[in-house]
């Protein structure tokens, strides 16, 4: 499992995070992560071919509760935080490419 | 004695029997903090007007002659991770700055509803990412015993609060030692319970199969009496449990003769300063006089917990922070030409060094070509991890270890390592990996003046038996009611 971590590597899992990095974030990054995955690297040495992963340590299997309609948060406050709000919504920038008019 | 440094229990019994006013141990617990914050940094917001009006408001209904909660006129501090509706809550994040949740955590609800005084929020690591509340976007919370040194993390400020006595109680989160560590590190009691024993509804998340709400207070009894009042299932959280909540504080005081202590020796091992290791050993000897059987015990994947801790925790982390998009609440960077740009924009300004670095190697573990060498690999050891616990629950009650392998370390010591400060949880994470309730109690002091905690740990649901050994412990070591010279 030792992976190179190298920049490339980082700036991929950088955007599949939604992080736009600075060259010099990236930089730090790299040598703090390579460290970090060596160490995590050891879980190697142990056999676990025959042991089931375990996801959850939760007692018992979370239970459903009945599809009813429940009073939640009121429209008011759900917008409340917003950065932007437009017509009732969340405003955010444009997101459809288009070179008549785009979406908004 | 001032008001703010009376236990929970003491606190509760004097307002309902009228000998003090709920209002005015709310002007004790601001004139506490106004008094000792500055130095401290423990609060991130003071909720002034709201706690003077909850004073008063429990002392009109006391004059009206209705039954007060079992926390009635107690100050409890809320880690800022903690929704409360109309009170700003930032989670420690540049992200959050200015958040004011429309909604209250379960666990808020229902101090409100035992009577509680509810004066602010505290200090603590970014997203809960971190041991020593250095990596909070608003600077680090101070050791009340040494202002150079740090309180622990990521509950730092919740810890500070009760140490410094400016609150009776507080509440932390524990996701792999965040209650336990701050607990050990400045001299107070913590409890981490079992998962799903607390609801999470109104938590700001950060890894969802490990997280869970716990108190912190000045004494066994006070945990025990905040834990009651907040446990139990939740129709908000379909993860918390739907077990009967014991009677905790009957268990503390309750006879531990009998009960079997298993001593693990791996966390006994290199890397354990000799003070904690002879104070922790002393202690456990203690409870051997007291008719405990101890008896040691082993838990041989400890050393790979570190390693499984940081793969799962940030695997689950960066999933959970993806809803920080500059859309519904928080931050946004506005100068950007798409979404996708605001996206990255927003959370390049807002996430700190630790939080990105924390995201990046959960994104990783997590892609395609990494998931099974990484993320599945370390579900397995889990399980090996679980295994250790329920092999040695077989053999014992409770098992006693230090939580800390040292003593509150200077401010800026391991900032620069982020793999040393890792290598700090390695006797909390465990318990946390495998659900279980834990807690830390003072032990001892050091030569120099600083806190030493002894951990307890037990078998799902098993809080009594912890409760139990814990007060047993606190009525022989003598570290009941002792606080730093900045709370007398």
């Amino acid at each position: 499992m030792a992976e190179r971590i190298d920049r490339t590597l980082i700036h991929h899992v950088a955007q599949l995070s939604s992080l736009s990095l600075s060259d010099a974030e990236a930089d730090t990054l790299t040598h703090e992560l390579a460290a970090i995955v060596k160490y995590v690297g050891e879980l190697e040495t142990l056999d676990t071919s025959n042991v089931p992963p375990t996801a959850s340590v939760l007692l018992e299997r979370a239970a459903w509760r009945a599809d009813e309609v429940q009073q939640g948060l009121s429209h008011e406050d759900a917008l409340s935080q917003a950065p932007r709000v437009s017509a009732g919504g969340f405003a955010v920038p444009p997101f459809v490419d288009s070179g008549s008019g785009g979406g908004q | 004695m001032s008001l703010a440094s009376l236990g929970v229990v003491e606190l509760a019994e004097k307002v309902r029997r009228g000998e003090v006013k709920a209002v005015e141990v709310a002007e004790a617990t601001l004139a506490a903090i106004d008094a000792r914050d500055p130095a401290l940094n423990a609060f991130l917001a003071v909720a002034r007007d709201e706690v003077l009006a909850q004073g008063n408001a429990i002392d009109a209904k006391r004059a009206r002659g209705e039954a007060l909660g079992v926390l009635a006129g107690v100050p409890v501090a809320l880690k800022d991770a903690l929704c409360t509706r109309g009170v700003k809550t930032t989670a420690g994040s540049k992200i959050l700055e200015g958040y004011v949740p429309p909604y209250d955590a379960t666990v808020v609800a229902r101090l409100r509803a035992a009577d509680a005084l509810l004066p602010g929020k505290t200090n603590m690591d970014e997203f809960a990412m971190g041991s020593s509340n250095e990596n909070s976007a608003y600077g680090p919370a101070k050791n009340p015993w040494d202002v150079t040194r740090t309180p622990g993390g990521s509950s730092g400020g919740s810890a500070v609060a009760v140490a410094a006595r400016m609150t009776a109680a507080s509440l932390g989160s524990d996701t792999g030692g965040s209650i336990r560590q701050p607990a050990s590190l400045s001299g107070v009691v913590g409890v981490k319970p079992t998962y799903g024993r607390v609801s999470r509804f109104g938590l700001i998340a950060f890894a969802s199969s490990l997280d869970q709400i716990g108190p912190f207070a000045n004494d066994v009894r006070g945990a025990a009496r905040v834990l009651s009042v907040i446990a139990g299932k939740d129709p908000k959280d379909a993860t918390s449990l739907d077990a009967p909540v014991p009677d905790l504080e009957r268990a503390c005081g309750g006879s531990v003769k009998g009960l079997r202590i298993g001593v693990p020796e791996e966390y006994f091992a290199t890397g354990l300063d000799p003070e904690v290791e002879a104070a922790v050993r002393a202690a456990i000897r203690a409870l051997e006089q007291d008719g405990c059987v101890v008896k040691p015990v082993k838990l041989p994947h400890t050393r790979f917990a570190v390693a499984t801790y940081y793969v799962i925790a940030t695997a689950e982390a960066s999933s959970n922070l993806a809803r920080f998009d500059g859309v519904r609440y928080g931050l946004r960077v506005e100068r950007s030409r798409d979404l996708k740009e605001m996206y990255g924009a927003t959370r390049d300004a807002g996430f700190g060094a630790e939080v990105k670095r924390r995201i990046l190697l959960g994104t990783f573990v997590l892609s395609a070509g990494y998931y099974d060498a990484y993320y599945l690999k370390a579900q397995k050891v889990r399980t090996l991890l679980c295994r250790d616990f329920e092999q040695a629950f077989q053999e014992v009650d409770v098992i006693a270890s230090p939580t800390s392998p040292t003593a509150a370390f200077a401010l800026g010591e391991k900032v620069s390592d982020p793999l040393a400060m890792y290598l700090n949880d390695v006797y909390t994470l465990p318990a946390s990996l495998a659900g279980i309730p834990s807690m830390s109690i003072p032990c001892a002091m050091t030569a120099t003046g600083l806190p030493i905690g002894i951990q307890l740990t037990a078998p799902a649901l098993a809080e009594e038996r912890l409760f139990a050994v814990a007060s047993a412990w606190e009525a022989r070591s003598g570290m009941r009611g002792k606080m730093p010279a900045i709370a007398s």
